[in-house]
């Protein structure tokens, strides 16, 4: 009985939950974005407790190359998001529509924002990258 | 207008023949697409199912067009909501093929594609009312959370105006865009926030207070920042800008968010958007009611 009210209350309630943060085929790419920083974030926290668990812990060669990834992308997005939250690049408020405006704050100056967080990820990963797997291993 | 006039304006044979023939041409059956339709009553069944009708389609016809003779000819029990049929009411919002859209602004062929079938459910993250109609409640007391409306404390001259408020171009600029919502939900419905945390303001709602908080008319600000700056208010917005790109009447209310968190920062280091602006001497002048 109990688990048929749930049931019934979930298709009610019609919430994507955490499902939702991730469905982001049909919109723009900041959502795509969004997605991958929410995914990247959770990584690097759970890195960051098995770091603290013992700190000599570490994730091996490409798992390093992976943890570069990770965390140059929340990086990069994030200088993003700093920008564009605290009321950058989003543009001024319209006062003249076209008949099927688009969002200034999507398309506007914001996406050179999302083409400069972009670069910047992949110049930063790959010097991370070059570092985990050419640099370190000659080290020794 | 006599009928000397009514010729002199009426259109040339050729053009009135070009138009109906354009006409004609909108509305005549081109291809046959497949709607696949979700029904649930939440008081009745136990899970919802899908239900498809197959119908011929013409390069006019809008979603809604298409789901009234669904409604009319196929199933009566079908349950959708709309009202003017023109993008101005905010009732027919729904997810067209997996995308909140308003069904009497988005043709079948435009949504169908290059593909046959349009998908049709109720918006996500609202509760489901029937069918393809969300149950709005909880999003309408959102909005009404954030006072949506001139916040003033010059009662006597609010209750008794003496003439109009005096407002630039400029300063009408600042928020006109956000005038614009028709509380559809669809921006609400996008938001991945909205998706884990229930009771998430909304960029509808978060628009709208950025809304009353720059007119110059108001003077609320200080009264909407602990509503707006508050566990699920405008800090939990992460910028997947969404809400925006659904929006059907270029609100916008992803950037208004953002200058929100601007305007509340600039706010606690002591800054404040304008003085609430004095009422104009009237032209007809008004005998106040002491
Ligand atoms: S802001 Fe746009 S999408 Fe949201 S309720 Fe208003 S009109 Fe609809
Ligand atoms: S910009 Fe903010 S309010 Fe709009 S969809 Fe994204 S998280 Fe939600
Ligand atoms: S019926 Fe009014 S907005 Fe679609």
């Amino acid at each position: 009985m109990e688990a048929e009210s749930e049931f019934k209350e979930y298709y009610a309630k019609n919430m994507r939950g955490i499902s939702g943060w991730f469905k982001a085929r049909a919109y723009t790419i900041e959502r795509w974005l969004y997605a991958a920083h929410r995914i990247t974030g959770i990584l690097i926290v759970l890195f960051v407790l098995a770091h603290f668990y013992s700190t000599g812990w570490h994730p091996g060669l490409w798992w390093d190359a992976l943890l570069g990834i990770i965390v140059t992308f929340h990086t990069a997005n994030g200088i993003r998001l700093i920008l564009a939250e605290l009321g950058f690049a989003v543009g001024k408020p319209l006062l003249v529509k076209k008949p099927s405006q688009r969002p200034v704050s999507i398309e506007g100056v914001q996406r050179y924002l999302v083409v400069f967080a972009l670069v910047l990820f992949f110049v930063l990963a790959a010097i991370w990258a070059y570092y985990a797997l050419v640099v370190q291993p000659m080290m020794g | 207008m006599s009928s000397e006039e009514a010729k002199e304006y009426a259109l040339p044979p050729e053009v009135l023949e070009e138009t109906i023939r354009a006409s004609e041409e909108l509305w005549k059956p081109v291809r046959k697409i497949k709607f696949r339709i979700y029904k649930y009553n939440p008081r009745k069944d136990y899970a919802p199912h899908w239900e498809e009708h197959e119908l011929e389609v013409s390069r006019g016809m809008t979603v809604l067009d298409a789901l009234l003779v669904i409604k009319g000819e196929m199933d009566h029990s079908l349950g959708v909501r709309y009202s003017c049929r023109m993008g101005l009411c905010g009732s027919c919002a729904m997810m067209i093929n997996g995308k909140q859209m308003l069904a009497c602004q988005t043709r079948v062929l435009e949504a169908a594609g290059d593909g046959d079938v349009v998908e049709l459910r109720p918006l996500d993250n609202f509760p489901v009312e029937r069918d393809l109609a969300a149950d709005f409640t909880s999003f309408f007391e959102k909005h009404k959370a954030v006072k949506p409306w001139i916040i003033r404390n010059d009662e006597v001259e609010l209750n008794n105006p003496t003439g109009p408020y005096k407002q630039t171009v400029d300063e009408y600029a600042r928020y006109y865009q956000f005038t614009d919502c028709i509380k559809c939900g669809a921006c609400l419905s996008a938001c991945p926030t909205a998706a884990t945390d229930y009771e998430y303001l909304g960029p509808q709602a978060l628009a709208q207070a950025y809304r009353y908080m720059v007119d110059t008319r108001d003077d609320g600000l200080d009264v909407r920042i602990p509503i707006v700056d508050s566990e699920h208010g405008c800090w939990r917005c992460h910028f997947a800008a969404s809400c925006s790109d659904v929006c059907p009447r270029g609100v916008d209310p992803a950037q208004g968010i953002q200058l929100l968190k601007k305007l509340l920062i600039k706010r606690k280091f002591g800054f404040k958007p304008h003085k609430p602006a004095e009422a104009l001497p009237a032209k007809v002048k008004a005998e106040r009611k002491e």
